[in-house]
């Protein structure tokens, strides 16, 4: 009968797709499944004998190896945040389960360590994480998500983009994205700031001119127009110009020509033009302060982008982004940030938008050299402003408060759909229900999800 | 020549990329001198090869290594012995003597004619 079972353990184990290995008193590997050599690549012959950290060889072997705490509590563990080196120096992400082996009577003979190849999930992990991101813009916002969506077919168009958005919203990114996904992606961008300059020195830059055009000019230059040809042209601030310039902007959009200051010949354009502006052209349009010609030309397909305050869930995932980046550019090790200091982050309206997020990480990352980014070395005025909102709490119990506040922003936010607000929050539905209950938050007569019927 | 090696006690750290200690030899005419420990981080990749070369390191022994580290390393001009395991005073007596390290002290599941040693 003993025969049998072992039988049926050895099959067993030789069946399953988890790596196992058992190990003696002296760690030296007792036994090696097909499963365990597949993922490992070692042959049980060149396994068993050898040390099992030399034939394992995972991150947590040195410090947190989960067997020897095993060995040493005589309890079970269970790791998923470990990862094991192969012989073609491929880390493969695994999670690991110990505990111990014991003979017929209960004595304890050694361990025993079952281990798993999560590559799979960990490279779903990863689309999933990709799916959030399109060019250098990042969101897991439906708002956002919706626009990632259309932009390949956007992009594959040659029509006229107006993206409009606050100041720091990522317009220039959002037009370098539709550049890079279309077929001129190997022509130039050029993006030129419209209301940086007055209306003379924009149109020579935009237009270029002939040698002896105006007094200085002594040989011709190519304008900006003209070096965007074949590529894309991004008009940034467009809602500055003023109307004698919009003109001007409007002819050369409708003819597909430009001609240069001082020049008697147009110059035949073939470009892709995005117009961007952080103003409301159609209200401008109402008020007689921007063209309605010039406005329906550019006009063709509009991207709005929506403001940092209306997508914060998006933050740790753009800290997260803004920290790898960093990282590579300035040789640092930060390795994220503490939930503190995410928190006084969160807390935060971001007038300046996402460019001022990327500032405030930029600002951490001159004080901090590695380790996580604490509060401590974030903006004072934002800490500043986070300890008056403590302070100016009238409640006599200010966690409690926090998090009636904190919930009644996300159901605000989600137009009190329980069910996103949980997954916004990070937790489930019958928790928030119950902190809801606990936490005596009014609710309002509707439903988010009534909005969808 | 100056040798480092990642330890981890009285031998080779399984895992360059976790590994926390690094040993650093001198060898010269086959005797070793200068021994020296140093705390390391291989974990901060960005700065890896900046503390290598500033600790003059010629010659690296270690575990197993991943592919990002070995690349920087290899880039830096520093002679890479990965995939090694077992007591470093022995390893560090085998090399001193210039006798090859595989497949003595090769891991399981590697050769010594393998390209990526």
């Amino acid at each position: 009968m003993d025969t049998l079972s072992q039988n049926a353990t050895e099959i067993i184990l030789e069946s399953i797709s988890d790596g196992v290995f058992t190990v003696d008193h002296e760690w030296k590997i007792m036994s090696f499944n097909r499963a365990a050599e597949k993922i490992t690549g070692i042959s049980r012959e060149e396994a068993i004998g050898r040390h099992c950290w030399n034939v394992f060889r995972s991150n947590m072997c040195q410090n947190e190896c989960a067997l020897k705490k095993t060995m040493q509590e005589g309890k079970s563990f269970f790791s998923s945040s470990t990862y094991i080196i192969n012989s073609r120096k491929k880390r493969i992400p695994t999670i690991v389960f110990t505990s111990l082996l014991k003979d017929k009577n209960g004595k304890i003979i050694g361990g025993v360590e079952t281990f798993r190849d999560h590559s799979l999930v960990e490279e779903l992990r990863k689309k999933l994480y990709d799916s959030f991101q399109m060019g250098d813009m990042i969101s897991r916002g439906q708002e956002m998500r919706n626009i990632f969506k259309i932009l390949p077919k956007i992009s594959q168009s040659d029509s006229t983009v107006l993206i409009q958005g606050e100041t720091g919203t990522g317009k220039e990114l959002m037009a370098r994205a539709i550049h890079n996904l279309s077929p001129r992606k190997g022509d130039p961008f050029i993006a030129i700031n419209c209301g940086a300059l007055p209306d003379t020195l924009l149109e020579s830059e935009l237009f270029g001119y002939k040698a002896g055009a105006f007094t200085h000019a002594t040989k011709d230059k190519q304008g900006q127009l003209s070096l965007a040809n074949e590529g894309t042209i991004l008009l940034d601030e467009i809602g500055d110009t003023s109307p004698s310039f919009q003109v001007k902007l409007l002819r050369v959009l409708e003819e597909k020509k430009v001609l240069p200051l001082g020049a008697v010949k147009k110059e035949k354009l073939n470009i892709r033009v995005i117009a961007a502006t952080n103003r409301n052209l159609a209200k401008m349009v109402a008020e007689h302060t921007f063209r309605q010609d010039l406005y329906y030309r550019i006009n063709v397909i509009q991207i709005k982008l929506p403001p940092l305050r209306q997508r914060m869930e998006d933050i740790p995932l753009l800290v997260d982004h803004f920290i790898a980046s960093r990282n590579k550019i300035r040789g640092k090790s930060i390795s994220g940030i503490d939930p503190t200091a995410l928190g006084i982050l969160m807390a935060h309206d971001y007038p300046g938008n996402i460019r001022e997020l990327e500032n405030i990480i930029e600002h951490a990352f001159v004080l901090c050299s590695e380790g996580d980014i604490t509060p401590d070395v974030l903006p004072s005025a934002l800490t500043r402003q986070s300890m008056m909102e403590i302070e100016d709490d009238p409640s006599p119990f200010p966690l409690k408060s926090a998090e009636i506040k904190v919930i009644k922003t996300y159901l605000k936010k989600n137009n009190y759909d329980r069910k996103a607000t949980a997954r916004d929050l990070g937790i489930h539905k019958s928790t928030l229900f119950r902190k809801i209950d606990k936490l005596g938050i009014q609710l309002p007569k509707i439903d988010g999800r009534s909005k969808r019927v | 020549m100056k040798v480092a090696v990642t330890i981890w006690d009285e031998k080779i750290s399984p895992v360059f990329d976790s590994a926390h200690t690094l040993l650093i030899v001198d060898i010269k005419n086959e005797q070793i001198k200068n021994i020296s420990y140093h705390s390391f981080e291989p974990k901060f990749e960005a700065r890896l090869t900046e503390e290598l070369g500033h600790l003059g390191v010629e010659v690296l022994i270690c575990g197993a290594i991943s592919e990002t580290h070995s690349t920087l390393i290899e880039a830096s001009s520093i002679q890479l012995i990965p995939f090694i395991g077992g007591n470093v005073t022995q390893i560090i007596e085998t090399y001193a003597k210039g006798n090859p390290l595989a497949p003595t002290f090769l891991m399981p599941g590697c050769r010594a004619d393998s390209p990526s040693l």
